[in-house]
């Protein structure tokens, strides 16, 4: 009786101290993992938080606790880019598209389509971006198709509409900067020349403004441009 | 000295003592370090976003919303502005969003939770990594299947070297979900390079950096380099007025010239090269 719990109890013990060892090393190696809402221990904390602000911190200065303060009423940023149309008008008289169509320009403006309209107007600008399939009032409208209103516009246009936003769609001049705003535009030319061809563009364009002027009613530029009034 | 029993009593003493000191050593310097402490941090956050929806089901680049990687050192977490963009369309009532709603009215932004925290001290900066094609996945783990975030890596400072001195096994190239621009190179065509042609210290440094008085950065490529055919191109493009938008900031690389002000793909390389180039 002695001798044989004496032999058993090692081989329980090593069992044991097995599993322990192994859950350890695991452990202690990082190869274990799981996950926890608290934040990471820290014994020795350094300098690792400093009371300085970082972006976009919270701090308790300010009554919204938002480290990031807008500019000061009738300022702006140094460097800053400004758009300063407020109608489309304004837009077509102060902007124009000087920006080539080189092939680096059109990968930039494709890279910029794809990342943030192609998510509603679709990759090929179809119309069929996966956000408007998730609502019933959201129908972003194709840019290719062929009586694509965008293919009528001139790039001005088009330029005030991205950075303004129209209808439902906001605008995206605090996304995109300026020169990237004419990438996408010389991009959805390509894209429309690509789908339409070059003719349809050029007779697009050719037509007078009068028969595009019935769609401008929609505009609702004035409401999004709240804010930056000089 | 000791009666027989006293001595073995010791002995136990001292081995479980021993024990004892070793495991909470062992514990205290590996259980503490970061890949242990850091990693699985996955805090609820006040409105239950899901990148798993948004960018893994939904195709919505990471940049999207994340719009500042490519031209500063804080990768911004979107305004609440950014959430309305389609949420005035897409599911306008639905409960879980009230918090959106109400901070879009009234201007308070909502206070999301930090995931990933590098120590105050460490100076990051995200458009370097990103525009030399490191994906994003290359330290935060594939968002774009996780419901909660959660820290995949240490983020500590070993890991980062870990990383800059053999880049190849560490690093996700640019993938299409993250929106990364890398020129006219495909994405396939950078995960070839990385695989590859993998950055060397050889040649020594790619770029160069100036800053102007007014702060703002030159960067061109390899002084040596500055007669090739691609900076002349650029050059004289500039010259021309490739595009009066009034911007000095003038970026060159390998593929080619872009527009001022353009953000654009650079080489990747080992850097950094001292101390001060992390901590500044």
């Amino acid at each position: 009786m002695a001798t044989s719990s004496k032999r058993r109890l090692p081989i329980f013990l090593v069992i044991i101290a097995g599993v322990f060892i192994v859950f350890w090393v695991g452990l202690l190696s990082g190869s274990i993992m799981w996950t926890s809402d608290q934040p990471p221990l820290m014994v020795i904390p350094d300098m690792d938080n400093q009371s300085k602000v970082s972006p976009q911190e919270q701090v308790n200065y300010f009554a919204d606790r938002s480290a990031d303060r807008a500019p000061l009423e009738y300022t702006i940023p140094r460097y800053a880019e400004f758009y300063r149309a407020t109608s489309i008008a304004e837009a077509e008289e102060m902007y124009s598209n000087s920006l080539p169509s080189s092939e680096w320009i059109l990968a930039r403006g494709k890279n910029r389509f794809e990342t943030f309209c192609a998510v509603c107007h679709g990759a090929e600008g179809a119309g069929d971006g996966t956000i408007g399939e998730r609502s019933a009032t959201l129908k972003p409208p194709s840019l290719i198709a062929p009586g694509a209103l965008t293919l009528g516009y001139t790039d001005a246009h088009l330029f005030h509409i991205i950075s303004m936003g129209q209808n439902i769609m906001p605008g995206y001049r605090d996304k995109l900067k300026e020169v990237d705003r004419w990438a996408v535009i010389n991009y959805v030319r390509s894209l429309q020349r690509k789908h339409l061809g070059e003719d349809a563009l050029q007779q697009a364009h050719a037509q007078p403004e009068a028969d595009m002027a019935m769609n401008e009613g929609e505009d609702m530029t004035d409401a999004n441009a709240e804010g930056e009034q000089q | 000295m000791f009666t027989r029993q006293i001595d073995k009593r010791l002995k136990t003493t001292f081995i479980l003592f021993g024990a004892l000191a070793a495991v909470t050593g062992l514990s205290a310097y590996f259980g503490l370090h970061p890949r242990v402490s850091d990693v699985g941090y996955r805090p609820e956050q006040p409105v239950p976003f899901s990148h798993k929806l948004h960018a893994g089901d939904l195709g919505v680049k990471c940049m999207y919303c994340h719009n500042t990687v490519e031209q500063a050192g804080h990768s911004a977490v979107p305004s609440t502005s950014t959430c309305m963009n389609c949420h005035t369309a897409v599911l306008p009532e639905s409960p879980r969003l009230e918090q959106v709603r109400e901070s879009s009215k009234s201007g308070k932004p909502i206070e999301w939770r930090r995931v990933h925290k590098l120590p105050d001290y460490v100076n990051f900066n995200h458009s370097g990594h990103i525009r030399a094609g490191i994906d994003c996945a290359s330290c935060h783990g594939e968002v774009e299947t996780m419901g909660v975030v959660t820290q995949m890596h240490p983020l500590n400072m070993g890991w980062c070297l870990d990383c800059h001195r053999d880049p190849v096994n560490m690093v996700v190239p640019a993938r299409e979900i993250s929106g990364i621009f890398m020129g006219m190179k495909t994405y396939e065509e950078v995960a070839d390079m990385w695989a590859n042609e993998p950055p060397t210290w050889g040649d020594g440094k790619w770029l160069s950096t100036w800053r102007t008085p007014d702060k703002r950065m030159l960067t061109w490529k390899a002084p040596s380099e500055l007669d090739s055919a691609a900076i002349q191109a650029a050059m004289q493009a500039h010259e021309e007025g490739f595009l009066g938008v009034g911007v000095t900031q003038h970026t060159f690389l390998a593929d080619g010239p872009a527009a001022d002000g353009m953000s654009v793909p650079k080489k990747p390389a080992l850097g950094p090269e001292n101390c001060g180039s992390c901590h500044y």
